[in-house]
């Protein structure tokens, strides 16, 4: 059973209410939106689920996982700069890169060790400090288990989804709660099976929304 | 909303960059980039010196509940143009409940104008009564919006109690050098 402190620790992280940036980012649903190609929670859903198998599960979660069974700088630069030329749209790789920062920053000024060195190694250009792989090395230096930061990485990405779609006017709070219900039984899934060996990720949708959002004239969010 | 901030903005730079301080500047635009674009097509101010940060639709939730973004934004801004004596931050506007987050700024000027009506002071919005500077832009416009300005200046500084308010025009620089004079004394600390 899980201890009452780390999952304590769990909900505080994983709130919305935990200051580091995730309101800001859409991960490319406001374009669909735009796009008209996501107009309602049944596509909202369906988007979740998509980052969530094709994205998450095989390239977030592997790199979370990695960083989380380290605590070598090099291998965390490592981490970080594979993940960065895996990822080909470039408010991807900037959003990606945005959230991270605000993660370490939070956790910086609460006195995490981990945190602070990953700052330095984002002040000295060794890292660009990739969302996933903050992740999972400073919640792992919080005192997560694997399996408790993997579901708290996945849960960010779905709420914040769900958050967006209702500031997106696509779904009331009640409705993006039902979304939240529906993708557990997919987080359960992924977590159920061993992540794949190297990481990897196809989300040609999704990617081309983000790409169309650097030049988009509505932006709401950062990506 | 509307109430004159980019026009601010846009009467400060060259006052701060005449004084020879070392400015940045970070704008929160709600839903495009129009703000950051206009100041960076300016003339005022190298383009690089200002960047946009996006809000998600949480114009409150940036500059107060969650300020990590402009944070950052500001951080990458010192690195980059390091050192920086003052990094001026818009926020996206929104309402009379806005309000900054101690670690965010040090200093926060709330701006109002006539034309949104003259019993915005007395309706005593957090903005309008915890902010370090109150300005009242648009002061022109008084007459033709019906509003008795010397009314609306004297509620706000009772609302206020003794913190500042300056009456602006910044379409033509009425009394911006005054704003620039609280933010010399009070965040630069210079004379």
């Amino acid at each position: 059973m899980t201890d009452i402190r780390t999952l304590l620790t769990a909900l505080r992280m994983g709130d919305s209410a935990f200051p580091s940036g995730g309101f800001a980012f859409s991960w490319g649903l406001e374009t669909l939106v735009e796009d008209g190609k996501v107009n309602d929670g049944a596509g909202v859903l369906e988007f979740a689920r998509s980052q969530l198998w094709n994205r998450w599960a095989t390239a977030d979660r592997v790199m979370a996982r990695r960083a989380a069974e380290t605590a070598c700088d090099e291998e965390w630069s490592d981490l970080d700069r594979m993940l960065d030329a895996m990822t080909l749209a470039s408010e991807l790789r900037s959003g990606s890169c945005q959230a991270g920062r605000a993660l370490l920053r939070a956790h910086a000024g609460l006195g995490s060790q981990v945190a602070l060195r990953w700052r330095r190694l984002v002040a000295d250009g060794r890292a660009r400090g990739h969302l996933p792989v903050v992740q999972g090395a400073v919640w792992a230096g919080s005192g997560m288990t694997v399996e408790i930061l993997e579901t708290l990485s996945a849960w960010t990405l779905v709420s914040g989804i769900a958050q967006a779609a209702i500031r997106l006017s696509l779904t009331g709070p009640l409705e993006s709660q039902t979304i939240l219900v529906e993708v557990t039984d997919d987080i359960a899934g992924i977590l159920a099976a061993p992540p794949p060996d190297e990481p990897h990720a196809f989300t040609p949708l999704a990617d081309i929304a983000v790409m169309r959002h650097e030049r988009g004239d509505v932006r709401l969010f950062a990506n | 909303m509307g109430s004159g901030k980019t026009a601010l903005l846009e009467r400060l730079i060259p006052s701060f960059t005449d004084r020879g301080t070392s400015l940045a500047v970070i704008t929160n635009d709600l839903v495009t980039r129009e703000d950051a674009e206009r100041l960076q097509r300016s003339g005022l101010i190298e383009p690089r010196r200002v960047v946009a940060v996006e809000a998600g639709a949480c114009p409150h939730t940036v500059i107060r509940e969650d300020p990590t973004l402009n944070l950052d934004a500001a951080e990458r801004l010192e690195m980059r143009f390091h050192p920086l004596d003052l990094v001026l931050l818009e926020s996206g506007g929104d309402n009379l409940a806005s309000t900054f987050s101690p670690e965010l700024v040090d200093y926060w000027i709330f701006v109002i104008d006539v034309s949104g009506g003259g019993d915005i002071p007395r309706k005593r919005g957090p903005g309008v009564l915890q902010a370090d500077l109150l300005v009242i832009n648009k002061a022109d416009l008084a007459p033709h919006v019906g509003v008795d300005l010397a009314a609306m200046t004297r509620e706000a500084r009772d609302v206020r109690r003794g913190r500042p308010v300056i009456v602006t025009n910044c379409r033509t620089g009425e009394a911006v050098d005054d704003v620039v004079d609280h933010i010399v004394r009070n965040v630069l600390f210079d004379g």
